[in-house]
């Protein structure tokens, strides 16, 4: 399965809306001006994400990991390798961070900007299906990405799809990639998709 | 399954219950869809001092007025609409304001986390729920170990600067002894091969200096050890620095000279006398001078100042060299430190020199200090030490040049009460030239001052029997003049500094720990005879 070239750039361009709200309570929080760019989405088996974000992101990563649940329901991630994460904990609060292990208050940041970025996200979603998706609380973990999606994988027996969204955060003149990983059934990824066109030939 | 047997939901129900109003270790508000109260948890009545009934049935944000005060209500609304929020204490410090009192008393706001999620009953939301965590421990523990993890970096990196610069050195050694091994090796297979004159001379020439060269760097290192294990000791007497600096000057002459470099001592024509050990102090005026020479420049000058100020000794090398980097300077006396070690360096050396000098500067209670305008500005290194207390204290150069006509003319009184020792100094300053009257006792002594037989020098032992020779020299300091100003030498077998002291205390000028070579004494007596001798007569 593939993302059509209009697909991309509608999806693109919603996402992008969504991430400029985001990306204005982050400066609202921090003081500082936070921008958060998409370059690309991509659309993967799941069992296939694991390969191609292992190929970007080699170590450990921290992740924050929401369920929704509603009409559409799913998984979201963000990922942010441990470094970036420790970079843009320092970046947010101009302070120095310890290994994430031992320090919960970056921990905590980190999951609030996650909970921030996946809120957009999902929030815009489900503006664009017109329907209202519950979350479920944000949670931190520290493991490997193949750990981390090969929990996704468990006791789910339909086939489903990811959307791997590579996300920028620029600020005080450094950038951090992190990486939102949407997990839907197939179901839900093809209803969210036909949305996503009509909304783009209702734009154009 | 017994009739009478709860529901499992009842446990949970219960348990629930229990855990809310009793034990939850944080803040639990819950709220209806119109945001008024409907739960109010035992730990909010503790923190808050709100109770239950006076919380229960009213708008969060009248019971709370902080939160939309702070802008957070919008966290409600994106909950009621079906999305989790927490907030972290770094952004928000607190979502509900508590003053805690902490064990030292002194009371400050808690800071919390919070987490606001909707309640939803089949699908549809019906109300929120928040809960409080209190982080203001953790956040301190946290504080506490970043700045210990700051500090124990910032150790490491020190440890790590120390590693690198013993690694440097270790390198800079290998460099600085192979060189001249180098040619040591060169010139003796030359000389195996050539044989005319010219040429063994200019290699024995050449051998010699690098064996010197080799030599010094020896010394430098043993030094350093001893000065770093603290077996580096001082033999302290009273002396005249001017010598000491001369000497210095001496042995850096000839390659200042090379380099065309004018070096300028002024000394003054007064003694100025300090308690040293000379050859340390010469060493570390040398490790001074060798310093300057090396870095100042082909045509360049060194001036030498030795003045006395306040009843501290000066001695100040100025030179038109290099100068020190600002960033350098406080590095400038520390061990192995040099301010370029790269292999490209243009001076050579240990980086030991001036370390040297300030240890031993600082075993004298001296100091050494430099200062420069900056590079290519020069540098002025002022070596310190008080002003020794004892008067009429002279020096003596190291090596003697006494000969046969050096005490000729000059009227010896010898005091010993060892006939041994009496006989072998008395027939050895007579072949200097001295005319040496010989007694056994104080009270001879006395007899023959009082007489008005009196020498040009008083040659004393201390351990007598009955009046020793402090009780000597006291009473011949109390005779009249010209007893009084009469030169006298102590020459002891109680050699310590202690001894030394007393018998420069009791009236005498100097004081030589046997054995003496007879030599040293004859230079002595004629140092201290001819100073007597110019001096103005009071």
């Amino acid at each position: 399965m593939e993302l059509t070239v209009v697909q991309q750039d509608a999806l693109i361009e919603l996402l992008n809306i969504g991430f400029g709200r985001a990306a204005a309570s982050l400066s609202q929080l921090t003081g500082h001006r936070v921008l958060l760019e998409v370059p690309s989405v991509t659309i993967h088996a799941v069992g296939d994400v694991a390969v191609s974000l292992e190929a970007v992101i080699q170590h450990d990563v921290a992740s924050v990991h929401q369920i929704f649940s509603g009409p559409v329901a799913g998984d979201a991630l963000l990922l942010l390798d441990q470094s970036g994460a420790s970079m843009l904990k320092e970046l947010l609060t101009n302070e120095p961070a310890l290994p994430l292990a031992f320090d919960a208050s970056a921990r905590e940041v980190i999951t609030e900007v996650g909970n921030i970025l996946l809120n957009a996200c999902l929030g815009t979603f489900g503006n664009i299906l017109h329907v209202q998706v519950t979350f479920s609380v944000p949670r931190l973990s520290l493991e490997s990405v193949g750990a981390i999606l090969e929990s996704l994988r468990v006791h789910r027996e339909s086939v489903r799809y990811a959307l791997v969204i590579h996300a920028g955060f620029k600020l005080r003149d450094a950038e951090v990639r992190g990486y939102l990983v949407i997990v839907l059934s197939v179901a839900s990824l093809d209803r969210l998709l036909r949305e996503v066109e009509g909304w783009e030939r209702n734009n154009r | 399954m017994n009739e009478t047997e709860p529901r499992p939901d009842v446990f949970l129900a219960t348990a629930a219950r229990l855990w809310f109003e009793d034990m939850a270790d944080r803040g639990i508000v819950v709220t209806d869809d119109a945001l008024v109260i409907r739960a109010w948890n035992a730990w909010l009545v503790v923190h808050t001092g709100i109770a239950a009934v006076a919380a229960i049935g009213r708008p969060l944000f009248a019971v709370c007025p902080d939160i939309p005060a702070r802008g957070l209500d919008v966290h409600y609304r994106r909950a009621l609409d079906g999305e989790v929020r927490v907030l972290a204490h770094r952004f928000h410090r607190f979502l509900i304001p508590v003053i805690r009192s902490a064990v030292s008393g002194a009371a400050h706001e808690m800071l919390q986390t919070a987490r606001i999620a909707p309640l939803s009953v089949d699908g549809r939301i019906v109300g929120t729920i928040t809960i409080v965590e209190d982080v203001t421990e953790r956040v301190v523990s946290e504080r506490e170990l970043r700045s210990q993890i700051l500090v124990a970096e910032r150790a490491r990196a020190i440890a790590e600067d120390a590693s690198q610069l013993k690694d440097d050195f270790l390198a800079t050694l290998s460099h600085e002894i192979r060189t001249p091994l180098n040619a040591v090796m060169g010139w003796s297979r030359i000389l195996r091969n050539k044989v005319d004159v010219k040429s063994r001379d200019h290699a024995l020439d050449v051998i010699e200096r690098n064996a010197a060269a080799q030599l010094r760097l020896v010394e430098d290192l043993l030094d350093m050890a001893r000065v770093i294990s603290g077996k580096l000791r001082l033999d302290v007497k009273a002396v005249d620095i001017r010598p000491l600096v001369q000497a210095a000057v001496d042995v850096v002459e000839p390659s200042a000279a090379a380099k065309h470099i004018t070096i300028d001592i002024s000394a003054g024509p007064d003694r100025r006398v300090v308690n040293a050990d000379p050859d340390r102090l010469q060493q570390a005026i040398w490790n001074v001078m060798s310093n300057a020479v090396k870095f100042t420049p082909n045509g360049g000058r060194i001036d030498v100042r030795v003045t006395t100020k306040n009843r501290i000794v000066e001695v100040k090398v100025t030179d038109s060299g290099q100068g020190i980097s600002p960033e350098f300077m406080p590095y400038l006396f520390d061990r192995f430190r040099q301010a370029d070690g790269s292999p490209s360096r243009r001076h050579g050396g240990l980086g030991l020199g001036l370390a040297l000098a300030r240890q031993i500067m600082e075993l004298h209670g001296g100091s050494i200090s430099a200062r420069s305008e900056g590079p290519d500005k020069g540098s002025e290194f002022c070596v310190r030490l008080p002003e020794a207390d004892l008067l009429g204290q002279v020096a003596l150069s190291p090596r003697s040049s006494a000969n046969a006509s050096t005490l000729v003319g000059i009227a010896v009184l010898l005091v010993d009460d060892s006939d041994d020792s009496r006989e072998m100094l008395g027939i050895a300053l007579q072949a200097y030239g001295a005319d040496v009257t010989a007694v056994a006792s104080t009270e001879t002594s006395m007899e023959m001052l009082l007489g008005g037989n009196m020498p040009d020098v008083i040659v004393s032992d201390i351990g007598m029997p009955g009046s020793d020779g402090y009780e000597l020299i006291r009473r011949v300091r109390a005779l009249p003049l010209p007893a009084t100003q009469l030169p006298a030498i102590a020459v002891t077998a109680y050699a310590d500094a202690e001894h030394r002291l007393e018998a420069l205390g009791a009236g005498y000028q100097m004081h030589m720990p046997k054995p003496v070579d007879p030599a040293i004494v004859a230079e002595a007596i004629k140092t201290l005879v001819t100073a007597a001798r110019s001096a103005p007569k009071s």
